[in-house]
C-alpha cells in the first residue's frame, strides 16, 4: 500500500491496476473478449448497420420486404415479417444491451459498494438501518417488480436500470461490508486512524481499493442480469418497442411465428448473443473468483 | 444470546420486513396516474354509476384511510376484490398457488439432483478434460434466457418430436377425483416434464456449482486424507466421506433458490400456458387490474421471504464450523 | 468572384425575408401524435401506424407515433379528450351489432361528444337529423335509404380515416369434424354458437375442443365482461332472438315476435323449454329477465331495457312497450339479454340490493341457463367444460365443449397440428402461417371471413388543424387503403370507407370506397388547394391561423 503511494501512479493507471483483471485464465479472457467486441460494434454501429432498425423497408418492386431468407434481396441475415432488417436489429441491439447493461451494472456497484462501506466501516445504527432496509430490499421479488413498474411507468429500457439500482444493490452491499468488517479489523486502518487520518481519508486511501475487485464482480454479474431481465420484460409485452434490443426482437420473432415459419435466422442470432454477452460476464467473474478466492477454484 | 432472544428478534425483523413490502406495493400501485379504474367504467355509466363502483372498491376515500383499511384487511386474510374478475383475489390466489408450487418444486429437485451428483462427479475428476469442457457449459446455461430455451424446448419435443404435450395440466376435459389424484397421473406428468425441465436446466447450475467447490474444500480435509491412506477407493471416499460433508451448504441453498425459481416462473408459465401465479401477476398488471396485482405480488414476495429465513435459520443450524467442531 | 458573392448574398437575404414574412402563411403546425398499442399485442394495429406515419411525414408534418398498452390508451381517449390528436382504434364485430344503429348512432351523434362513444367530438347537425330518424324507421327500405345517406355523410366529412375490415381467421380438425357442418355467420367468422351447436363428428371423438388466449373472467349472465366470456355465455344462456348466420334476427326462445306498431313487440314464447336444472322455462321468467337488467343491479345490459315502457304476459305471448320508436330493438335488446331463472335469480338480487356490490361480482357456482350447453367445470386459467344439453330443442351433435386457456400462439398452432386442439377459436397470429400450416398437415380446414368489425385511425375533431374538413380529408387520401391490406394484414383485410362493413350486405353502402381516392399527389393537392403551405419541407397553417396547441 505504502510502495503504491510512493510511485504516484495516476489516479487512472491505480484504478485499472486495482481492478486486478484476471488475465491468466482464458476464459476470463475469452469474456474480455467477447466483451470488447461487442462495445466496438455499439459505438460503429451506425458505420456496420445497413439500415435503421426500425425502418419498414421494400423491395425494388416496391412490395413490402418481409419475411425475406437470409441473403435474399442482399439482406445479410433476412428481414423480418414487419420488413425491417434482422442484421441491423441484431446491430443496434448490441448498443441497448450494452447500455442497459453497463449502466444498470454501474448503479449496482455503486450503490452497493456504498451502503457495504459506510455500513461496513460505521457500524452502530447506520449498520442496522442500512441492513434492514437491505433485508427488505431481499424480500421483493424482483422480476415481478420490474413488471410492475415497466407497466406503469412509460415502457423504457430504463425501467430494468431503474429497478435494479432500486432493488439489487442488496447483495452487493451485504458482501462489501462484510469484507469491511474483515478490512477494518486489519492493523493498518487502526494505524492510519491512530495517526489523525479522517474517516474519508481512511475509506478512500485503504478500505476502497481493496474492496474494488470485488464491486466489479458483482458489477459483472449484474451486467448479465440487466441483459437477461429486459429480454424477459420485452418477452411479456412490457419492453420498448422504439428502442430495438434483443430481448424484443425475440419477442417479435415470437410474436411473428418464426419457430411455425423456422425462421432460425430470425430467432437465434439474439439468442445466442445473449448467450455470450452474459456468459461472458460469467466467465470473468469466475477468473475474478479464482483470484480473490483461490481455495474455491482448481 | 439465548435462543428465544434470537427466535424474537428474527420474528420482528421478519414482520418489519413484510410490512416495508406491504407499504412499498401499497404506495407503488395507488400512485401511479390516472384513475385506477379507468380500464373498468364503462363511458355509458352515469355519475351516481361510477361513484358506485368507487365505493364498491373502496377507492371514495382518502388515501390513508384506504392504507388503513388495507393493512386491517390483510392482517385479516383479506385481499379484497379483483376489477377484472369481480371476485375475491385469495380465491383465484390459491386456486392457482399449487400449480405454481408443484412446477417450481419438482423442477428443482430435477435441478438438485442432477446438480449435486454432476458437482461431486466434476470436483472427483479435478482437471480433466470433462470437467474443462463442463464448467464453460454450465455457465451458458444460466446466461439462456429461459423463454428462449422455454420456446426452443417446446419446438423441439412437442412440434417436431411430438413426445409431450403443448400446454396445460391435463388433458382437455379429464377429471380426477382428487388434486392428488392428478398429481400422481402419468397424464400430470407428461404435462409438467417440458415446463419443469426448462426451469431445471436454468437452476442446476447453482446446486453444481456449489456442490463442486464444497467438494473440493472437503477433500482437503483431513479425514478425507486419512480415508485414503486407509486405502478405500477414490469413488467410496468421495460418496461415504466428502459428499456427505459437502451437502449441507447446498441444501441450504435449496431454500433460497425457491425464491428466486417463483420469480422466473412467470415467464415459462406464459409459454406453457401453465395455470399459474406468476401468469396471473403478469395479466394482472396489464389489465390495470391492481388488487389482484398486489395480491399475486404480495404472495410471491411472502414465500421468498419465508424462504429466505429458512434459509438464514438452515444455515446457522448446518454452519459447517458448528458441525466440525 | 465578387458578383458571385453578391448573387448568394442576396439569394440568402430572399430566403430570410420569406420565411419572416407572417403574410404569406400561418404557423407551422405543431409535432402531430398518433396512438398506437404495441406490436408484442397488436402487430397489424402498429405496423398500420407506422405506415400511416411515414405517408403523413411526406406531406410535411412532424408525427410522433405514441405506443402505450390498451388500458393507457383508452383512458387518454376517453377521459382526457381534449388531449389527443389521433389514434388507432378499433370495433370489434359481434352478433348484435348486425344492426347498423349502435355505429351509425353512438358512434357519431352530437348528444354523445362529450361523455359517451362519439370521443372523437364530431358534431354534424345534418348528420345527428338522418342518425336519428333511422332509429325510429321500422320500414327496412326506407330506412336503408337513411343509413346510406349516413354513409355518405361520413364519407364526405372524414370524421375518422377508415382502414380496413379485416378477416377473422380460424380453423378445425376436418377428420373430427364434417367440414359441411360447420356454419359461416356473416361478418363474424365460424367461431360461434350456430357452429358450436351444429358441428357434426365424424369418429369417436366427440369434443370440441378449442382455445382462447384471454382467460375466462365471469359466466355471468348480468355482466358483459369480455369477448371471451360471450363465447361461454352464449352457449349456456338462451336469448329470445338469435341474430343467424345471415346477420337477420332469427326467433329462438321466441317461437315468433310480431311488431304491432311502432312501440309494440308481442313475443311467443317457445313450449316445453326446461332450465339445467329441470325446472320449466315461463313467460315470468323471460319477463324477470328484461326486469332485472334495470334493477340496478346490472348496469352494464341496463342501456339495452331502458327504452321498454311495460312488459305484459297474456298465456305464452309476452307483449313489450317501448318507451320510443326503436327499429333495433329485436336485435340489440331481444337478441342480446340473457334468459336466467327467476327462482335462482330473483333471492340474489333481492340480497345484493341491501349490498353495495352489485350482480356483476356474482359468481354461480353452476350457472344455470336453459342454452344447448350445461355448465359442467371451470378450472382457473386453465379450461371451462360444458356439456351438451340432449334436451334442448337444438341440441348439439358434439358432447362436449371444452375451452383450453392457451396464453401463446405458437403454442395454440402447435397444439392444433398435434390434435389438442381441434378447433382453433382464436389465431392472433400470421394468417399466412396458419394457411402454410394447413397445406402441410392434411387434416386442417381454414376458413377466412370479412369481419362485421373494422380498425380506423380517429381523428380528434376538437383540436386543430382536425377540426378542418380538408385537413381530415388530406391525411385520410394520404394512404392508399390497399397498402395496409397487403403490408400490414398480409392480404387478410379489406379496404374500406364506411363503419359499415360490406359484409353487412344489406346496409352497405359500396359508393364510399368506390369514390375514395387515394394517394400522395392527390393528398398534397388538398391541402394546397385548402391553403395549407409548404415551407422548408414543413406544413403550415392556411392564412394567418396561429398554432395555439404547440407545447
Amino acid at each position: 500500500m505504502h510502495d503504491l503511494a510512493l510511485q504516484k501512479p495516476g489516479l487512472v493507471g491505480r484504478m485499472f491496476r486495482s481492478l486486478k483483471l484476471p488475465l491468466s485464465d482464458p476464459f476470463a479472457v475469452f469474456g474480455l473478449a467477447v466483451y470488447a467486441t461487442f462495445l466496438l460494434t455499439a459505438i460503429f454501429a451506425d458505420a456496420i448497420a445497413p439500415y435503421d432498425p426500425t425502418e419498414i423497408l421494400y423491395t425494388p418492386e416496391y412490395e413490402l420486404a418481409s419475411d425475406l431468407r437470409p441473403g435474399e434481396q442482399g439482406f445479410i441475415l433476412g428481414t423480418t415479417s414487419l420488413g425491417r432488417d434482422i442484421f441491423s436489429q441484431i446491430v443496434y441491439g448490441t448498443r441497448s444491451a450494452l447500455i442497459i447493461g453497463i449502466t444498470a451494472a454501474f448503479m449496482v456497484a455503486l450503490i452497493g459498494s456504498v451502503v457495504g462501506l459506510v455500513s461496513g466501516y460505521f457500524g452502530g445504527w447506520v449498520d442496522a438501518v442500512l441492513m434492514r432496509l437491505a433485508d427488505i430490499a431481499f424480500g421483493i421479488p424482483f422480476l415481478p417488480f420490474v413488471i410492475v413498474l415497466a407497466a406503469f411507468l412509460e415502457p423504457s429500457i430504463w425501467n430494468v436500470v431503474l429497478a435494479m439500482a432500486l432493488v439489487l444493490w442488496r447483495d452487493t452491499g451485504r458482501v462489501i461490508r462484510s469484507q469491511v468488517l474483515t478490512l477494518r479489523s486489519r492493523g493498518y486502518v487502526d494505524a492510519a486512524r491512530v495517526c489523525g487520518s479522517s474517516d474519508l481519508k481512511i475509506i478512500l486511501r485503504h478500505i476502497a481499493p481493496n474492496i474494488l475487485p470485488l464491486s466489479f464482480l458483482y458489477g459483472s454479474i449484474a451486467i448479465g442480469w440487466a441483459i437477461l431481465t429486459e429480454a424477459s420484460i420485452s418477452f411479456l409485452g412490457f419492453g420498448d418497442p422504439q428502442s430495438i434490443s434483443w430481448g424484443y426482437m425475440l419477442q417479435d420473432a415470437f410474436a411473428s411465428q418464426a419457430l411455425a415459419k423456422q425462421a432460425y435466422y430470425w430467432f437465434v442470432p439474439p439468442g445466442i448473443c445473449i448467450i455470450l454477452v452474459v456468459s461472458a460476464g460469467f466467465f470473468i467473474t469466475r477468473g475474478y473468483e479464482n483470484l480473490l478466492f483461490p481455495k474455491l477454484g482448481r | 444470546m439465548s435462543h428465544l432472544k434470537a427466535v424474537a428478534s428474527r420474528t420482528l425483523q421478519l414482520a418489519l420486513v413484510l410490512w416495508a413490502v406491504v407499504t412499498i406495493l401499497f404506495l407503488m400501485f395507488r400512485l401511479m396516474p390516472g384513475n385506477p379504474m379507468a380500464a373498468y367504467i364503462d363511458p355509458t355509466f352515469t355519475v351516481e354509476q361510477q361513484q358506485a363502483l368507487m365505493a364498491q372498491f373502496g377507492l371514495d376515500k382518502p388515501l390513508w384511510e384506504q392504507y388503513f383499511i388495507y393493512l386491517g384487511n390483510l392482517l385479516q386474510g383479506e385481499l379484497g376484490q379483483s376489477f377484472r374478475y369481480r371476485e375475491p383475489v385469495a380465491e383465484r390466489i390459491f386456486a392457482l398457488l399449487p400449480n405454481t408450487l408443484i412446477l417450481t418444486f419438482s423442477s428443482l429437485f430435477v435441478a438438485y439432483a442432477f446438480g449435486i451428483l454432476a458437482g461431486a462427479y466434476l470436483a472427483w475428476r479435478r482437471g480433466s478434460a470433462v470437467e474443462n469442457a463442463a464448467i464453460p457449459l454450465v455457465l451458458m446455461t444460466r446466461a439462456m434466457p429461459e423463454f428462449w430455451l422455454g420456446m426452443v424446448l417446446l419446438a423441439v419435443f412437442s412440434f417436431w418430436l411430438g413426445w409431450f404435450p403443448a400446454g396445460g395440466t391435463r388433458p382437455a376435459g379429464a377429471d380426477y377425483d382428487s388434486l392428488w389424484a392428478l398429481y400422481t397421473s402419468r397424464d400430470f406428468l407428461s404435462y409438467l416434464a417440458l415446463p419443469a425441465l426448462t426451469l431445471a436446466i436454468y437452476s442446476q447450475g447453482l446446486p453444481l456449482l456449489l456442490m463442486r467447490s464444497n467438494m473440493l474444500d472437503v477433500m482437503k480435509e483431513d479425514f478425507v486424507t486419512m480415508a485414503r491412506i486407509k486405502g478405500l477407493s477414490n469413488w467410496t471416499v468421495v460418496v461415504r466421506h466428502a459428499a456427505r460433508n459437502a451437502l449441507l451448504p447446498v441444501m441450504t441453498s435449496f431454500a433460497i433458490a425457491v425464491g428466486y425459481q417463483l420469480q422466473g416462473n412467470v415467464v415459462v408459465e406464459s409459454i406453457f400456458s401453465w395455470p399459474g401465479l406468476g401468469r396471473e401477476l403478469v395479466n394482472a398488471v396489464s389489465a390495470s387490474d391492481y388488487p389482484l396485482a398486489q395480491g399475486a405480488f404480495l404472495m410471491i414476495a411472502v414465500v421468498v421471504i419465508l424462504m429466505n429465513l429458512i434459509a438464514d435459520m438452515l444455515y446457522a443450524l448446518l454452519d459447517p464450523r458448528i458441525s466440525h467442531a | 468572384m465578387k458578383s458571385t458573392c453578391r448573387a448568394v448574398m442576396a439569394t440568402a437575404f430572399l430566403a430570410l425575408a420569406a420565411a419572416a414574412s407572417p403574410a404569406m402563411a400561418g404557423d407551422p403546425i405543431r409535432t402531430i401524435e398518433i396512438l398506437s398499442r404495441p406490436q408484442a399485442s397488436q402487430p397489424q394495429e402498429f405496423q398500420s401506424i407506422q405506415l400511416i406515419a411515414q405517408e403523413w411525414r411526406k406531406l410535411g408534418l412532424t408525427v410522433n407515433v405514441r405506443v402505450m398498452p390498451w388500458e393507457q390508451m383508452s383512458d387518454v381517449v376517453w377521459y382526457q379528450r381534449a388531449d389527443w390528436d389521433s389514434t388507432a382504434w378499433q370495433m370489434v364485430g359481434r352478433p348484435e351489432r348486425s344492426d347498423p344503429d349502435e355505429i351509425i348512432y353512438n358512434l357519431f351523434h352530437s348528444s354523445t361528444a362529450e361523455k359517451g362513444y362519439n370521443f372523437i367530438g364530431y358534431q354534424n347537425p345534418e348528420y345527428d337529423a338522418v342518425a336519428e330518424a333511422q332509429r325510429g324507421e321500422i320500414d327496412p327500405e326506407k330506412r336503408k335509404a337513411m343509413v346510406f345517406e349516413a354513409q355518405e355523410l361520413l364519407a364526405r366529412d372524414q370524421p375518422n380515416m377508415m382502414l380496413v375490415h379485416p378477416k377473422q381467421t380460424f380453423a378445425f380438425d376436418k377428420t373430427v369434424w364434417k367440414p359441411e357442418s360447420i356454419v359461416d355467420q356473416s361478418g363474424i367468422g365460424i367461431r360461434n354458437t350456430w357452429t358450436f351447436m351444429a358441428l357434426e363428428p365424424l369418429g369417436e371423438k366427440k369434443d370440441i375442443v378449442l382455445n382462447s388466449s384471454d382467460n375466462v373472467k365471469a359466466i355471468n349472465p348480468l355482466y358483459i365482461s369480455g369477448g371471451v366470456d360471450s363465447w361461454v355465455f352464449e352457449l349456456v344462456y338462451d336469448r329470445l332472438i338469435r341474430v343467424g348466420p345471415d346477420g337477420l334476427p332469427k326467433a329462438w326462445a321466441a317461437e315468433s315476435y310480431e311488431w304491432k306498431g311502432d312501440k309494440t313487440v308481442a313475443v311467443k314464447l317457445r313450449e316445453g323449454m326446461k332450465w339445467h336444472d329441470g325446472k320449466p322455462v315461463t313467460p315470468e321468467d323471460v319477463k324477470f329477465s328484461f326486469e332485472a337488467i334495470v334493477s340496478g343491479e346490472a348496469p352494464m345490459y341496463a342501456p339495452f331495457g331502458s327504452n321498454i315502457e311495460s312488459i305484459a304476459i297474456d298465456g305464452q305471448v309476452i307483449t313489450f312497450t317501448l318507451k320510443k320508436p326503436a327499429a333495433s330493438f329485436v336485435t340489440s335488446s331481444l337478441a342480446k339479454v340473457n334468459l336466467i331463472p327467476k327462482h335462482v335469480w330473483e333471492p340474489i338480487i333481492e340480497d345484493l340490493k341491501t349490498k353495495e356490490a352489485n350482480a356483476e361480482s356474482y359468481q354461480e357456482k353452476t350457472p344455470i341457463g336453459s342454452g344447448p350447453y350445461k355448465f359442467e367445470r371451470w378450472l382457473t386459467n386453465e379450461e371451462i367444460v360444458l356439456s351438451a344439453n340432449k334436451e334442448h330443442f337444438n341440441a348439439p351433435k358434439a358432447d362436449r365443449w371444452i375451452l383450453r386457456i392457451v396464453p401463446n400462439v405458437e403454442a395454440a398452432l402447435g397444439m392444433l397440428r398435434s390434435g389438442e386442439l381441434n378447433f382453433l377459436g382464436e389465431f392472433s397470429g400470421d394468417p399466412k402461417v396458419l394457411i402454410d400450416a394447413a397445406k402441410q398437415d392434411g387434416d386442417l380446414e381454414v376458413v377466412s371471413t370479412v369481419e362485421m368489425g373494422f380498425r380506423y385511425v380517429a381523428f380528434n375533431e376538437r383540436r386543430p388543424p382536425f377540426n378542418d374538413v380538408a385537413f381530415r380529408r388530406a391525411l385520410s387520401a394520404a394512404v392508399d387503403r390497399r397498402l395496409i391490406v397487403n403490408a400490414a394484414y398480409r392480404g387478410f383485410a379489406v379496404p374500406s370507407n364506411s363503419v359499415i362493413s360490406p359484409s353487412l350486405e344489406f346496409w352497405y353502402d359500396p359508393k364510399t370506397l368506390a369514390e375514395l381516392k387515394t394517394g400522395h399527389d392527390v393528398a398534397a393537392g388538398m391541402l394546397e388547394e385548402a391553403g395549407y403551405t409548404l415551407d422548408g419541407g414543413k406544413l403550415h397553417y392556411p392564412g394567418d391561423t396561429k398554432e395555439t396547441l404547440a407545447k
